[in-house]
């Protein structure tokens, strides 16, 4: 199982869409995943036993943990890519 | 006909946890999801507003009370409790303006795509609950749905500026190439920032200092939200008189309240998926190249670290501004955890400059407890109306978006309950779109300038 965190701004809209295709991207190459969808904010304090960190937004900070900008799914540009990387974590 | 109203009387008294999923069911079949999907997309918005109302309950129901008896204690007035967007986007899409507002939303963008009258193709379909809102507002001031219809184009309408206004920032400063932020809240107060940043530039001494500082990150515990609202839970307790019992409730509480509101709020954004795919790709379609910017949610800008640093300083400034503006009811505490969305623009016009940030943000962050101050009222039928809060018990506020001057403008406008208001907030805030106005027809002649530039030097 492995766990990734989805954070936004406000843990509501950008993140749902980015945690929706996420699954859907996981489901689809059977790996078993949990999401935790939080606010940037919340990251830090979040951190044990994480996989994978993609957020909606650019971060500057380095939080020590693999690390995928999840802005393609709400722009629709790059998303292959963008699956591809979070894949190659994942796998 | 007789049957047919009573039958649309009948669906309506459903009320909004029951309406909405059948509406979203059935658009979601008709939009070509799958049976299974349509009904969980139904459910999920369901389950949203069921949550969101357990949620609003538990802090109205606790943090009210402990607002009122701080207020008794120290002659104050805080005894209203800013449920924050959180709160406010629910009621607002549980509202009747709310059905109509996506399509309407995304008409005037396409009309104004089409008049080449902006760049921005809006593919952010969850906020347009901004736009909803102040159209809902309205619907509520003067029982007129046209009116309320009236008010989500023309929010709409300026927020697609707004995007087209601040793109060169959000591109430059933010470093998102075509992006743009036709963002309902986070929109409205960037124009303050112009005329400040003007005026600054034009203080000796003051315009030389510059405060560009990351340190605040590692503060970044208490930055986390949970501990945020449990220490806030905990000093209201304390200012209320509580004993240790209930001080200690108090801040758990509180801690439960921030953190399940975004856990509960989220699955409404779920259930509109499908809405907002159809819209997207239906919108990218059509207006698909470089002229165009993709308008999406300012929350792309609150991982920028001085917008990080920002949102921390702004929570207890917030707090402190809520104590001095003149008659004051609101408690600050919903939009807390996300005080950055109002505040992220302005960093970008300020380049980062805490300093400026900071006396942009008391401007914006002053407006906003007043003007959400008149919409109390309002704010509270509209919760009422969406059944998440019982008439006549509590009332609620909002300071995104309840705050927002464009939704005050119009409404007063549409129906006039405070002249004096009304000038003062409409001037300042006109003077403040003209300001902006003018610096953005500046920055272009400057771009285009330096990119004649290019080339020849070459």
């Amino acid at each position: 199982m492995k766990k990734i965190i989805v954070a936004c701004g406000g843990a509501v809209a950008t993140s749902t869409v980015a945690a929706t295709a996420i699954r859907e991207l996981c489901n689809k190459n059977n790996i078993p995943i949990e999401i935790l969808q939080i606010r940037m904010n919340e990251i830090e304090n979040n951190l044990s036993g994480v996989d994978l960190i993609v957020t909606t937004m650019r971060i500057k900070k380095d939080f020590g943990k693999p690390y995928v900008n999840g802005m393609p799914f709400l722009s629709g540009i790059n998303v292959e890519e963008t699956e591809e990387k979070i894949l190659s974590y994942l796998r | 006909m007789d049957i047919l109203l009573a039958c649309v009387k009948y669906f309506v008294d459903l009320g909004p946890a029951v309406m909405l999923p059948i509406v979203i069911f059935i658009v979601a079949l008709i939009l070509g999801q799958s049976f299974g999907k349509a009904l969980k997309c139904g459910l999920s918005i369901g389950i949203g507003f069921i949550g969101i109302g357990l949620v609003i309950g538990l802090m109205l129901s606790n943090l009210a009370p402990a607002a009122k008896a701080m207020s008794a204690n120290f002659g104050l007035s805080m005894n209203v409790i800013d449920i924050g967007w959180p709160g406010a986007a629910p009621m607002t899409w549980a509202s009747s303006i709310a059905l109509v507002a996506i399509p309407i939303a995304i008409l005037v963008n396409i009309i104004m795509l089409t008049l080449r009258m902006t760049r921005v193709v809006n593919i952010d379909i969850w906020n347009i609950w901004h736009f909803a809102f102040t159209g809902a507002i309205i619907n509520i001031a003067t029982g007129s749905y046209a009116l309320g219809v009236l008010g989500v184009a023309l929010h709409a309408a300026y927020a697609y500026k707004i995007g087209d206004w601040f793109a060169p920032v959000t591109e430059e400063y933010f470093g998102l190439e075509g992006i743009a932020m036709p963002h309902g809240d986070s929109g409205w107060f960037a124009p303050i920032s112009v005329p400040v940043n003007w005026l600054l530039d034009r203080i000796p001494i003051i315009r030389d200092i510059d405060i560009n500082l990351e340190h605040f990150q590692k503060f970044g515990a208490l930055g986390d939200p949970s501990i945020m609202g449990g220490v806030l839970g905990v000093i209201i307790g304390i200012l209320a008189g509580y004993d240790l019992r209930g001080i200690l409730t108090l801040g758990v509480q509180m801690a439960a309240v921030i953190i399940l509101m975004p856990q509960v709020v989220k699955h409404i954004m779920a259930g509109l998926m499908p809405v907002s795919e159809t819209a997207k790709s239906v919108l990218k379609k059509r207006f698909k190249n470089s002229t165009f910017y993709i308008g999406l949610d300012c929350a792309l800008l609150l991982g920028d670290p001085s917008v990080v640093a920002a949102s921390l300083l702004f929570i207890p400034i917030t707090i402190f501004i809520a104590a001095i503006v003149p008659g004051n009811q609101i408690l600050p505490f919903g939009d807390l955890p996300t005080i950055g969305f109002f505040i992220a623009l302005a960093v970008g016009v300020h380049k980062g400059n805490l300093f400026r940030t900071l006396i942009t943000g008391i401007i914006v962050m002053f407006m906003a407890i007043w003007i959400s101050n008149q919409m109390i009222g309002l704010h509270t039928i509209l919760g009422e109306n969406a059944g998440q809060i019982s008439a006549g018990v509590s009332q609620v506020a909002s300071l995104d978006q309840g705050g927002s001057p464009i939704t005050y403008i119009l409404s007063q406008i549409m129906h006039n309950t405070d002249m004096g208001g009304l000038l003062i907030i409409g001037i300042s805030y006109i003077f403040c779109i003209i300001c902006t106005w003018v610096w953005h027809r500046n920055q272009i002649a400057k771009t285009t300038k330096s990119s004649h530039e290019i080339p020849s030097s070459e």
